[in-house]
């Protein structure tokens, strides 16, 4: 066979083939989207149920408690499918499918890039599902159509991230049952944050961890256009701390992948 | 990268090569030490029972695993430093077939194609072919999970196929297969040997699959190489045929010492004594005769040529695995 240079390209064709496969997945096999899917619209629902007359509290910020629970069901969503993209990784592990996709010529990163984008996108599914039944429940477009757009930016974000962690645990580990650890880290990562209630409805050690958590700014700035205007004080803590969580977790599962064949 | 110019005793080209190579798991040596060496076009048989080391081996030689120790070179690109470089050279039909099942055959293969930097256009001529060869163009439209074992077999052997390898590795490529499936894969492999050239690492733990396939056998048990050689000459080591003996088994030490008269003896299933039959068939008719003078009732004598089972029974000690089954 003739030698090739597999550069940039081929990376670019790697991860789109592998973002392609697990959305054809998907087709294959709805249900593998359905737990993503129903999770966080059982979520919206129940919460703006329990939580509603909160919005009768002084300092709530909203007359609509879906304005402020949409957005924590939709990250929740994007969790739960940044998790499941790092699941899907774990079944191919565990069925041998990973080691085809490790004997690529090229470099392995286009492979952890492709899963991570699948994760994004597949968040999209339960996003646009939590959105969908919130505007029925009157979710309001305070700061326009912009709010559609970080909503979407901080759900792909935050199914990147978690999907990061969840393959250093999978690459670690190599079995599907380490992927608990995974959720039991994103469901408290979300409840230790401003996802339920204003930070300063927390008292004690919760609001401490609330504060420092990089969460509660990524809320903050997916919930602003649906609280008031969007403004660029909310929006860069948040895009920091999708970056920062996005850098640190994308240098663990690197590494973790690295050692794969160690 | 330039080929290796090492060449055998024979001066063919080698392209694969193991010195020294060790892999651990902790306190547990799964390879331990082994060298070997095959030659370009050349079929090779790694041989052994489950748990031996030949897929620990595999994954070595084919940058999935690092060694603990050793080297290892293919088509002389170390296997840890030119890793890259290795898999663009080499197919890989791994052991148990790893393959999505959501996916159909077609795009797997495609995305095959993908990850080994095919351009598309190259890639839509060679995947019907590859299909075509291995009998699965009706078939290559729908999920893998409605294959059988056998279809799926030859569409991982397709998939290893898509970037044109010249060497290729084979994990255990019969296992569970149908006798029929078994037979066309055989025939896939021997075509692709001598009308491509590929050179085939095969591993089994099929004593007549290694027998029929590879004009070159290694024996490993316990990660070690134990023996290594064309079967007939390894077969030749053996010398005598075996003359398996069922008996029952309050008849046991009776029979092994009659038949210890006659030859060594070989290690054989439980309920069974066997013996290297010095003399051959000629004298098969006297140990009848003994063991009915010494009025040890027989249910069943044999009396075979030697077998690559054979040859691993003298070098272990003990038969391999279901090769009596």
């Amino acid at each position: 066979m003739t030698a090739r240079t597999l550069g940039l390209g081929h990376a670019g064709s790697v991860v789109s083939a592998i973002c392609g496969r697990g959305m054809r997945r998907i087709g294959a096999r709805p249900t593998l989207i359905m737990p993503v899917l129903l999770m966080p619209l059982i979520f919206v629902i129940s919460f703006t149920g329990a939580f509603g007359s909160l919005t009768r509290v002084e300092g709530y910020g909203t007359d609509n408690v879906f304005n402020w629970m949409a957005v924590y069901a939709a990250l929740q969503g994007a969790v739960f499918a940044g998790v499941g993209g790092a699941s899907a990784t774990a079944d191919d592990l565990e069925n041998g499918f990973f080691d085809r996709l490790l004997l690529t010529p090229g470099s392995r990163v286009p492979i952890l890039v492709g899963t991570v984008a699948y994760s994004a996108l597949r968040s999209m599914i339960p996003t646009t599902g939590v959105l969908f039944v919130s505007a029925l429940g009157g979710l309001s477009l305070a700061g326009g159509p912009l709010a559609l757009l970080t909503v979407y930016v901080a759900t792909c974000g935050m199914a990147a991230v978690f999907c990061l962690v969840g393959l250093t645990v999978v690459y670690r580990f190599r079995t599907m049952r380490s992927m608990i650890l995974v959720q039991v880290f994103g469901f408290s990562s979300m409840f230790l944050s401003t996802g339920q209630v204003p930070i300063h409805f927390l008292n004690g050690w919760l609001h401490a961890v609330a504060r420092v958590n990089p969460i509660t700014n990524v809320l903050r700035f997916a919930r602003q256009g649906f609280l008031g205007d969007i403004t660029w004080s909310l929006t860069w803590p948040g895009l920091v701390a999708l970056g920062g969580m996005g850098l640190v977790s994308g240098a663990l599962s690197l590494r973790q992948l690295k050692r794969l064949a160690a | 990268m330039s080929g290796s110019d090492k060449l055998t005793s024979t001066g063919a080209n080698i392209v694969i090569e193991a010195s020294g190579l060790v892999r651990k798991f902790g306190e547990i040596v799964a390879v331990d030490g082994i060298d070997l060496s095959v030659a370009r076009g050349e079929v090779f048989g790694f041989l052994g029972p489950n748990g031996a080391g030949k897929s620990t081996t595999v994954r070595m030689l084919t940058t999935l695993l690092r060694p603990t120790g050793g080297s290892a070179r293919i088509d002389g690109l170390d296997v840890v430093e030119f890793a890259p470089a290795v898999r663009r050279i080499i197919g890989v039909a791994l052991q148990d077939a790893s393959i999505d099942p959501l996916m159909t055959g077609n795009e797997l293969m495609r995305l095959q194609a993908v990850l080994h930097g095919i351009p598309r256009s190259e890639a839509k001529r060679r995947c019907p072919e590859l299909l075509a060869r291995v009998g699965l163009t009706g078939a290559a439209d729908r999920r893998v999970a409605t294959y059988s074992g056998g279809m799926r077999r030859r569409l991982d052997l397709a998939i290893s196929l898509v970037h044109e390898p010249s060497i290729l590795f084979l994990d255990e490529p019969s296992a569970g297969l149908d006798p029929t499936s078994r037979l066309a894969l055989w025939e896939e492999v021997r075509r692709l040997n001598r009308e491509l050239g590929t050179t085939v690492f095969l591993t089994t733990q099929y004593l007549e699959e290694a027998d029929e396939l590879a004009a070159r056998i290694a024996i490993i048990d316990h990660g070690c190489l134990v023996r290594e050689g064309s079967p007939e000459d390894l077969k030749a080591t053996v010398g005598s045929p075996t003359l398996r003996v069922d008996i029952d088994p309050v008849f046991f030490e009776a029979t092994r010492q009659v038949l210890t008269g006659f030859g060594p003896q070989r290690p054989a299933m439980e309920g069974r004594v066997a013996v290297g039959l010095e003399g051959g068939a000629a004298r098969v008719t006297e140990v009848v005769r003994a063991l009915d003078d010494a009025g040890i009732s027989v249910s069943h004598l044999e009396l075979d040529a030697p077998s690559l089972d054979d040859v691993f029974a003298e070098a272990t000690g003990r038969r391999l695995e279901g090769a009596e089954e």
